[in-house]
């Protein structure tokens, strides 16, 4: 079917996974095992229910599917007020980051169906039934959909996210720029580093320890094109390198899922153009 | 931090929905695959031209068995999908088609195309032959 925004969520319900095992590749402590199913509410005529990815670091035991069923005519409308409702009133240990629940702090990003999105601004009536929920992918995992972003967020130091200038700072006011000028960082400075992108990238699964990965090179291109920084030049020396950028092989997974409608797939040909147009 | 060591990993590829988008970028990486494969057949068949004869007439024979027809088959759809989805990939190059309209009408055009290409190949092939 023809996708038009990253809103959209596929009519297609199957295939639902590549054709590998649910436990293929992976180490003997990321080994998924059963869970329980938990009790089902009693006289729901709209029952929907969760495959959780749960994982207590404390039990020493390895990470499991748990079964949740919630009432959705006793459920606010999104899949964040599901979570909440499970932990309020079924399981107090399920454990999740949110803070805004309106789709702006990037906390509740994780893989709902099989491609990544924030809870908070997914609707029940998008999901599956059942609907499956992971952590974001490729991550270690602290408990339950809590990944640790130690990782991306070093990558994220790496390229020196902030601005850098050898022209003092202008006496009594700010470094101005020209609304032509501060137009190009649109798509760029709506980025919440939720990171939804860089898990679903195939390219950081297989190279994540070398690779930026998209939500940082969006981020990247953001200092690149801001026309208050003096360091593009030796940014782009710093990005030509066969694994930092040239690990994107366009496959576009990240466009597909960004939830604010960014487009991370085509500011990195962005980066790979301004640093062929500048050997010329 | 024993802990830490003992993290799992959340699960990756086993779990993503394929996608047009992951799904044409395999296809495309498998058909070169299998199009190198492909090139050294036609080596073989070139130098099989050349030796003629009896060599030839293997070649020939082997090719027009079902398996032989079936790999051609293969390989013709091979070519026309990884030049087909090449193209895509140099207009992205370029900076073009970026959308993700853009990138699922090019897509589904990329698949329909091929497809297309393939059966007009064997289509006028089979009528030459004939
Ligand atoms: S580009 Fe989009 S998906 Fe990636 S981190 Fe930023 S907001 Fe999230
Ligand atoms: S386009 Fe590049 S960054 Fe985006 S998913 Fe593909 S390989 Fe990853
Ligand atoms: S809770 Fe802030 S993005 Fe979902």
């Amino acid at each position: 079917m023809l996708i038009k925004s990253s809103k959209q969520v596929s009519r297609w319900r199957t295939p639902k996974r590549f054709p590998v095992s649910r436990n293929s590749g992976a180490s003997p402590a990321s080994r998924i095992e059963p869970g329980v199913s938990w009790p089902e509410p009693e006289g729901a005529t709209r029952v929907q229910r969760f495959k959780v990815y749960r994982h207590d670091p404390e039990s020493g035991k390895n990470p499991r599917i748990d079964t949740y069923a919630i009432d959705r005519d006793k459920c606010g409308p999104m899949l964040l007020d599901a979570l909440i409702k499970i932990k309020n009133e079924i399981d107090p240990t399920l454990t999740f980051r949110r803070s805004c629940r309106e789709g702006v702090c990037g906390s509740c990003a994780m893989n709902i169906d099989g491609t990544n999105w924030l809870a908070c601004i997914r609707s029940l009536d998008e999901i599956s039934e059942p609907s499956t929920v992971y952590p974001l992918n490729n991550m270690d995992v602290i408990k339950d959909l809590v990944g640790d972003q130690t990782h991306v967020l070093a990558q994220y130091q790496s390229i020196t996210p902030w601005l850098r200038s050898k022209t003092p700072a202008p006496a009594g006011h700010e470094r101005l720029q020209s609304p032509e000028e501060r137009k190009r960082l649109d798509g760029d400075y709506e980025c919440i580093l939720c990171f939804c992108c860089t898990a679903g990238c195939p390219s950081h699964w297989w190279n994540g320890d070398r690779f930026l990965g998209p939500a940082i090179l969006l981020q990247a291109h953001r200092w690149l094109v801001d026309s208050r920084d003096e360091a593009t030049g030796e940014r782009l020396d710093e990005l030509e390198d066969p694994f930092k950028l040239y690990r994107c092989h366009t496959i576009l997974n990240c466009t597909r899922t960004c939830p604010k409608g960014l487009n991370p797939g085509k500011k990195i040909a962005e980066i790979k153009l301004m640093i062929q147009q500048r050997r010329s | 931090m024993t802990t830490a060591k003992l993290r799992p990993r959340s699960p990756d590829v086993q779990i993503y929905k394929p996608q047009l988008t992951s799904v044409l970028s395999i296809v495309h990486r498998m058909t070169g695959v299998f199009l190198s494969l492909g090139s050294v057949l036609l080596v073989a068949w070139l130098v099989a031209v050349v030796d003629g004869g009896d060599t030839y007439a293997m070649v020939e024979r082997w090719l027009r068995s079902w398996i032989g027809l079936l790999l051609l088959l293969g390989w013709t759809f091979a070519l026309f999908y990884h030049l087909c989805n090449g193209i895509r990939h140099l207009a992205w190059d370029l900076d073009f088609g970026f959308e993700l309209r853009s990138i699922y009408l090019s897509g589904w055009t990329v698949v329909a195309a091929s497809m297309i290409l393939t059966v007009l190949t064997w289509t006028l092939g089979l009528a030459v032959l004939e």
